[in-house]
């Protein structure tokens, strides 16, 4: 009996102590079968803050990991999800089309039901280690994560407005309605389904419903119908006074950027507190721009990286979101001056200087501190921007 | 009576004809010729108001104690016979005979004088012809005619023989000078083939208002 | 039965045979896949359930409407504009002077075209900033001048490129005819230039206008990136809207997307139909010539001016944006210079467009050269359907070709899908020359003992270089200005600078889509002038090849 007892304990202590070794060597495997591989990263390209980070990071994994990573600029997730369902429904078990995808909210749930994500493999990456799990980086608009997605920044739903024009800037959804009120024809937000609009959409119905925690479980009918009237009244009050008067939307946040500086609108809004800052430093917004969330909070959430059950460079993908999730990588998207997306990983385990970095401020970024709203299940999502579409989608 | 008066043209820098003076009384036939590309052609175009704009030219063109030269095309009352025929394939004869007509004659009588005129030409029944199937020496007949019914105060001829065999240009020539001497036209007609002057006729060569080596 | 293949293809001599052959297989690769392709795209939309939903879709009435409005007025303006300009200053000065500048304003793409327009004449746009300056504006009007419900800044758009396309075409066409002399012959008989024009030019004109205007109505009926820059977007044009329905994963919508498609190639039929209806009605309820002549009313004016000087502008304010660090309205001009969005453009999608656009022009250079040497002339029409057909169902067909046959979002299958585009135009190109080449060069080198291909590379070819080089030069821009069968094709993998700018488009950065758009004009440019450029290196001891 001792024998045994001896024997077993001595192979589960050289297994406890081999799995790390073992991971390691995983990982290593990872690393080279990654070395030559082309990653196509499908990820939405409207902001060339973005667009220019994703430039930095592929010159930083060849060089690294000797992978060529290739940004695929999105307009819509919603299509790269439709694309990787129907390669496999056309059969294309191996070699698909994308390899990374950038992904949240009900894009992440749609691909997860349907089973096209690989997975699980988030949590056994190196950097997994410095992640705050504090951050809601397992769920993903209260859907489990299951590790088939990494998390990679974090968002906040920020309005821009110029202080030359708006001094004092609307804080709450009837504050806005006022506001539409007194400047027509100067206020409008992106047409949903872009996901700015359904976000901002989704913000007025956690302000104007009736039953907040109604909204963190899956939608029903019932649900849907004795949560939304509210909001339907005040957009239906809110329309008229709004550009075009409501007839036609901004196509998405960069347009209504373009129109905050040239003044045909007074408000824009984002999802990177930082993103003003970025804009005033490229001469794209005047240099009042300024950033404000409302008093009670806006809506904030987490980004991810998935990849397909089919993608063709499986390793390749996973080092490049091992990359993307490192403390180098992180800090540099959080740099004010790069793209100012707010970091997954836990502050407290980072260098100094990188806790520096983060905490610097530059003119037109979010300064105060605006409470988060957690985001409504997924599924509300697509329940929201159909009965939107049918509302207000044809005039 | 057509008159010109000291017309010179010139082509950018170099000149083409200088101080052409001419003059030709009703039912006179003045023949102008020269060799090609001497400008016989361009005289006919300044004449008939359709100089092109390459070409400059100052002179004076008199139609009856009437100043035409600054006249646009259609104001002159000037007719023209070119070597094609230029029927106009989307009317019939009949219809391109009619489209000469002035609006002074109407309604049923415009058909009647039409067929009128393809009678005396020999060509009675041709009304509703298709131009394209007509031979070439009906379809010169036409044309002339077509000019004619017009009422022009001139005629202007370029070379309208040049493209008809032999046999047909003796015809159709002794046609168009009956024609000008019963209606009395001063008609300048161009050409490099002598036998296409009439007898009587004022031959004229162009190298007479031509500078230096022309 | 090779005997008979033989004679139905030349009905000439043995040794043309195989040439001929080879011409058709070529072309037939082009376009065989097409017939499948139609099939798999637009069976399925072959069910009444598809065609009760897209009646009853909500977006639907207002497509249709904006569709009707952009595709039928714009090119009618078009019309209207050539007509009017041709008739009043044709063959004078200012019809020269015309003739000269479009060449440079063809090889203008359209989606750049509908760029700098959109900077024209858009609320903050320079227009209203030149207005803002008289009347102190501070904010830009409210006035929905692009992007309108009813589609009319597309009809605007389409209306100014077109009238330049007609011109050319037009221009062509009276140069074939003795015109000038018709007109002159008709003015003399006393009748004043615009009563010429109506009676004598335009009767025998129009008719032989029929293919450019085909294409000009089958342009406007499927154009999508200019309605996804100047058009509506709450709802699309059905063209637009179509096609984000063929792209939809969801098959219904796919179903929906391909009735679309047949909706836009219905409408293409009957508007066809009207006016060779409306010709006709025309033509025999003629009156009989009543001789009246209207008074001579000289006009002097520069009716081209405002025709050019649209593309001018358009020109101009696209370098200015591209240059510009910081303009906000209500400036006029720039308020800072740099050339920062130059250097850091992304020239990734110029360098695909460049390989892209020559491949398929050189691709398609010896084919065309084959059909028009060896190639049977009668089927010259289908060669030319693809020009007037809407190009939706044409680039859906292709695309479930592809994805049948699994090479799509591949180089290769992407200049392929260019090539059916490419091919009519070159064809249609460079056939009058060829034609019109005097055959008994040819026969004068094949007697002097040369084999047909032999005389042909070193006589006729060389001879017809000129024409070859504009053919190939055509080639080139409409590769360049390709968007559908890029995306479809290419799956999205391929940036060309068509699909950057209409991306850009919908965006922010000003300055970076100005880049994207000026280098979409300079690849058809640069084609053009080394079109132009290299016969008059090539012929410089020769006169005669001029």
């Amino acid at each position: 009996m001792t024998f045994l007892n001896f024997n077993t304990t001595r192979i589960l202590l050289t297994a406890a102590l081999a799995l790390p070794l073992a991971a390691h060597a995983d990982w290593a495997q990872t690393e080279k079968d990654a070395r030559g591989q082309t990653v196509y990263f499908n990820a939405w390209g409207g902001s060339e803050a973005t667009n220019a980070y994703i430039a930095w990071a592929a010159k930083e994994v060849q060089s690294r990991y000797g992978v060529t990573l290739k940004h695929v600029k999105v307009t819509d997730t919603a299509n790269v999800v439709k694309r990787v369902q129907t390669e496999l429904a056309a059969g294309r078990t191996q070699g698909g089309s994308i390899d990374l995808m950038w992904v949240n909210g009900e894009n992440f749930r749609n691909l997860k039901n349907g089973g096209l994500l690989l997975g699980p493999w988030a949590e056994s990456l190196p950097s997994w280690g410095l992640v705050d799990l504090n951050k809601p980086v397992r769920s993903d608009f209260s859907v489990p994560t299951d590790g088939m997605e990494a998390p990679w920044g974090t968002a906040q739903l920020t309005f821009i407005a110029n202080q030359a024009v708006t001094p004092t800037p609307p804080r709450s959804a009837a504050e806005l309605l006022t506001f539409a009120k007194a400047n027509p024809g100067r206020v409008t937000y992106p047409k949903p389904p872009d996901f700015h609009g359904t976000t901002f959409v989704k913000q007025l119905l956690l302000e104007l419903t009736p039953t907040p925690a109604a909204l963190q479980q899956p939608v029903t009918p019932a649900a849907f119908a004795s949560a939304t009237p509210a909001l339907w009244s005040y957009l239906d009050a809110l329309h008229p006074h709004l550009w075009r008067q409501g007839k036609s939307f901004a196509p998405n946040a960069a347009a209504m950027h373009r129109m905050l500086a040239d003044g045909e609108l007074k408000l824009s809004l984002t999802f990177n507190p930082n993103e003003a800052a970025n804009l005033i430093k490229s001469h794209q917004l005047p240099a009042l721009a300024y950033s404000f969330g409302f008093s009670h909070g806006t809506i904030g959430n987490v980004h991810f990286l998935a990849i397909p059950v089919n993608a063709n460079a499986q390793a390749g993908a996973q080092v490049v979101a091992n990359f993307l999730l490192s403390a180098p990588a992180q800090a540099h998207k959080a740099d004010i001056d790069v793209w100012g997306d707010g970091t997954v990983l836990d502050v407290r385990k980072l260098s100094a200087e990188v806790q520096a970095l983060l905490r610097k401020q530059a003119p037109g970024a979010l300064t105060e501190a605006v409470p988060t709203l957690p985001e409504p299940h997924a599924s509300w999502v697509e329940a929201l921007e159909a009965e939107w579409l049918k509302r207000y989608g044809a005039r | 009576m057509l008159r010109i008066d000291h017309l010179s043209l010139r082509r950018g820098d170099q000149a083409l004809l200088h101080d052409l003076s001419l003059s030709v009384a009703a039912g006179e036939v003045v023949a102008v010729t020269g060799v090609s590309g001497s400008g016989k052609s361009t005289l006919l175009n300044w004449m008939i108001g359709d100089l092109p704009s390459a070409f400059d030219a100052s002179g004076e063109l008199w139609l009856d104690q009437q100043r035409c030269d600054g006249l646009p095309v259609e104001a002159r009352g000037i007719g023209i016979l070119f070597q094609d025929d230029l029927l106009f394939a989307h009317l019939s004869v009949g219809q391109n005979l009619a489209f000469a007509l002035p609006a002074a004659v109407r309604g049923a009588q415009r058909r009647m004088a039409v067929e009128q005129t393809l009678a005396d030409m020999g060509l009675a029944g041709f009304h509703d012809r298709d131009p394209a199937t007509l031979s070439g020496g009906q379809r010169a007949r036409v044309s002339l005619m077509r000019t004619l019914l017009a009422r022009p105060r001139a005629l202007l001829l370029d070379e309208p023989f040049s493209k008809l065999d032999a046999v047909l240009r003796v015809q159709f020539r002794a046609f168009v000078f009956e024609q000008i001497e019963q209606l009395q036209l001063p008609t300048l007609l161009v050409t490099h083939d002598a036998t296409d002057v009439p007898p009587g006729a004022r031959v004229l060569n162009i190298s007479d208002w031509q500078v230096g080596d022309a | 039965m090779a005997q008979a293949i033989r004679r139905a293809l030349t009905g000439s001599p043995r040794g043309t045979a195989p040439a001929a052959l080879l011409a058709v297989s070529l072309v037939t690769l082009i376009f065989a896949p097409l017939l499948p392709g139609l099939y798999w795209a637009l069976m399925p939309s072959m069910q009444t359930p598809v065609w009760q939903a897209l009646w009853r879709d909500p977006q639907w009435p207002q497509a249709l409407q904006a569709t009707l409005v952009s595709a039928v007025l714009g090119p009618a303006l078009a019309c209207a504009a050539a007509a009017a300009f041709a008739t009043v200053s044709y063959p004078g000065a200012a019809w020269q002077a015309m003739q000269r500048r479009l060449p440079l304003l063809l090889a203008m793409p359209h989606a750049a075209f509908a760029v700098g327009i959109f900077f024209l004449i858009a609320p903050s746009g320079w227009l209203a900033r030149a207005i803002g300056q008289f009347l102190a504006w501070t904010d830009p009007p409210d006035w929905a001048t692009v992007q309108d419900p009813h589609a009319l800044a597309l009809a605007l758009a389409l209306a100014i490129k077109e009238s330049w396309f007609l011109l050319w075409t037009l221009s062509a066409v009276l140069g074939e005819q003795a015109v000038a002399r018709q007109m002159v012959m008709a003015r003399s008989l006393g009748y004043s230039r615009v009563q010429t024009w109506q009676r004598v030019l335009w009767p025998q004109v129009l008719p032989r206008m029929g293919w450019p205007l085909a294409a000009v109505f089958a342009y406007g009926l499927s154009v999508v990136d200019m309605a996804m820059i100047l058009g509506p977007s709450t709802p699309p044009t059905l063209a637009v809207l179509a096609w984000q329905w063929l792209t939809d994963p969801d098959e219904r919508l796919q179903a929906q997307g391909g009735a679309a498609s047949l909706v836009l190639l219905g409408l293409f039929l009957l508007g066809a139909l009207l006016a060779r209806g409306g010709w006709h009605v025309w033509q025999t309820r003629r009156a009989y010539p009543d001789g009246v002549r209207a008074s001579a009313t000289p006009r002097h004016w520069r009716w081209e001016l405002p025709l050019l000087a649209v593309g001018y502008a358009v020109l101009a304010v696209l370098l200015l944006w591209s240059v510009a660090q910081t303009w906000f309205f209500p400036a006029l001009w720039p308020t800072g210079v740099s050339l920062t969005h130059w250097l850091q453009a992304d020239w990734v999608p110029f360098w695909t467009t460049l390989w892209l656009a020559a491949a398929a022009s050189l691709m398609c250079l010896p084919v065309v050269l084959v059909w028009l040497e060896w190639g049977p002339q009668r089927w010259n029409a289908v060669l030319y359907l693809p020009l007037i057909v809407p190009a939706m169902p044409l680039v859906a067909a292709q695309y479930a070709a592809l994805l049948r046959a699994q090479i799509d979002a591949t180089p290769m299958a992407l200049v392929w899908s260019h090539l059916l585009w490419v091919l009519p135009y070159m064809v249609l190109t460079l056939v009058g020359a060829y034609r019109a080449f005097d055959g008994r060069l040819l026969t004068t080198a094949r007697a002097l003992g040369c084999s047909r291909l032999r005389a042909c590379w070193q006589v006729k070819w060389r001879i017809l270089l000129r024409p070859i080089l504009a053919a190939w030069a055509v080639g080139f821009a409409v590769s360049v200005a390709q968007y559908l069968p890029t995306l479809f094709a290419g799956g999205g993998r391929f940036a060309t600078v068509t699909t950057e700018a209409v991306a850009l488009s919908a965006g922010g950065n000003r300055s970076v889509l100005a880049v994207q758009a000026l280098l979409q004009i300079a690849l058809p440019l640069a084609a053009f002038g080394l079109a132009a450029l290299w016969p008059r290196w090539a012929s410089r001891q020769r006169l005669g090849l001029r």
